[in-house]
């Protein structure tokens, strides 16, 4: 970088890094900004010793009491993910007693055809594998993802799912993401309406049961959301 | 850490919850990261009261800040396996889902009285007196970030609530305010940098 870009990168982002600490960025600024911030030690910088004063901005707030039911239902979730996953895991084992061939013969005509999008498909959309290493037992399904190389994943552990996402862009401006359940009919929208980190990455409730669901999918709505998708998905997480 | 969390792993109940609280965040995330639920109702209490705080200062609704609160944790809970000790504190972390989750839930419900505290149900949900020195120590240091806030000119302190607790970006604040962009981000940065250095180095001040 030349010493004339480095002065025109100073002087576009100079102000950007305390709007940006503070989420105050457009979301196609905040992107921009971040991409920029790959380039720009000045702004690293900047951003680095403001962030540390946006993180102490919670303790601004009056202090209040949490209240006890409001534990009662956080721990109770807690507890029924951890009563879940023990089933689960107790159900892998005994599958996983009866050999890893079983397995092998399900998937083989699929594989057999072929045809290497398809299994990439199938990999990418079915992969279901037991959460070992810290994902509590939980099942964990691959998405498909537009852009490629964004990532997501739907886990679903008692009954309820929650979408990871990474490396996804940010929405344009006055729009966010929404997430949508399908059953047998058409989709159905929930209300969770997300936007995405700096870096891209999210972590979603979807709300409600996923009992029947059949596939959880995201759209970019306009802010607020919408009653029907006015896009095309950028993520689908197929459960059957 | 072996012998420690060993003889934690074999307890349950009360008794085990109890020995969990001398245990720091991370020496927690790590009890956490084996689904141990005990472990997360002890970091649960630690938090709860900051983070229903700034849900609630952020939506100005009880139910709507409960709401957060508890998506906010569960979140943690479920993610508990991409926690990493060397991006920051557990608290800061929680406090980072809580904000993103309450201008969202802000911008979902689109609730046009934002930044205003109501009085709904405070009297009864104000924090209890300090219980430890840890209590104590955070009390001291939130009331030398509202000082620094407060101390700040109010164009400044402004700009700064409204995009923080407020969940305006800088287009809408300068609209509301009939101000430039360009003056609002510089009132941001102004305002943070003397924040800054009114604070000394406020690094995890907030533990």
């Amino acid at each position: 970088m030349s010493v004339e870009d480095s002065h025109i990168d100073r002087e576009l982002c100079g102000d950007n890094a305390a709007p940006y600490v503070l989420g105050a960025l457009t979301d196609y600024e905040h992107e921009a900004f971040r991409l920029h911030l790959d380039s720009c030690a000045v702004c690293r910088e900047e951003v680095a010793a403001l962030q540390v004063v946006a993180s102490a901005l919670p303790a601004v707030a009056p202090q209040l009491n949490a209240g006890p039911e409001l534990k009662r239902r956080v721990m109770a979730s807690v507890h029924e993910d951890v009563g879940s996953s023990e089933a689960e895991e107790r159900a892998l084992s005994a599958r996983s007693r009866r050999g890893p061939r079983l397995a092998w013969l399900q998937w083989r005509p699929l594989l057999a055809s072929g045809a290497l999008a398809a299994a990439a498909v199938v990999i990418a959309v079915l992969a279901i594998f037991s959460g070992g290493g810290g994902s509590g037992g939980a099942r964990v399904i691959h998405a498909e993802v537009i852009p490629a190389h964004a990532r997501a994943s739907l886990r679903v552990s008692g009954g309820h799912g929650q979408l990871d996402i990474s490396g996804m862009p940010q929405t344009p401006a006055q729009r966010v993401y929404e997430v949508w359940i399908k059953r047998s009919g058409g989709p159905q929208p929930t209300d969770a309406l997300f936007t995405v980190t700096a870096k891209g990455d999210a972590t979603v409730g979807v709300p409600g049961s996923l009992n029947g669901v059949k596939v959880v999918m995201v759209t970019t709505e306009p802010l607020g959301g919408s009653k029907v998708p006015t896009s095309s998905p950028v993520i689908v997480a197929r459960l059957s | 850490m072996g012998g420690m969390f060993n003889s934690l792993r074999s307890g349950g109940g009360s008794g085990s919850t109890e020995r969990l609280r001398v245990l720091a965040d991370e020496e927690l995330m790590q009890l956490v990261y084996r689904s141990k639920a005990d472990a997360f109702e002890v970091i649960y209490d630690r938090h709860a009261d900051a983070a229903y705080s700034l849900a609630y200062r952020i939506c100005a609704q009880r139910a709507l800040a409960e709401d957060v609160v508890q998506e906010a944790f569960l979140s943690l809970w479920r993610s508990r396996a991409r926690y990493e000790r060397d991006r920051g504190s557990v608290r800061t972390w929680l406090l980072g889902i809580v904000h993103n989750r309450s201008i969202d839930a802000l911008r979902r419900r689109a609730v046009r009285d934002r930044g205003i505290v109501h009085d709904e149900g405070l009297q009864e949900r104000v924090a209890a007196p300090e219980r430890t020195d840890l209590d104590v120590a955070r009390r001291e240091e939130a009331r030398e970030i509202r000082d620094a806030l407060e101390e700040l000119p109010d164009e400044q302190s402004r700009v700064i609530e409204l995009a923080y607790f407020g969940g305006m970006t800088h287009v809408q604040i300068a609209s509301m305010l009939d101000t430039p962009v360009g003056t609002v981000k510089g009132r941001m940065r102004l305002g943070l940098a003397k924040m800054r250095m009114a604070l000394g180095d406020p690094a995890e001040v907030v533990q």
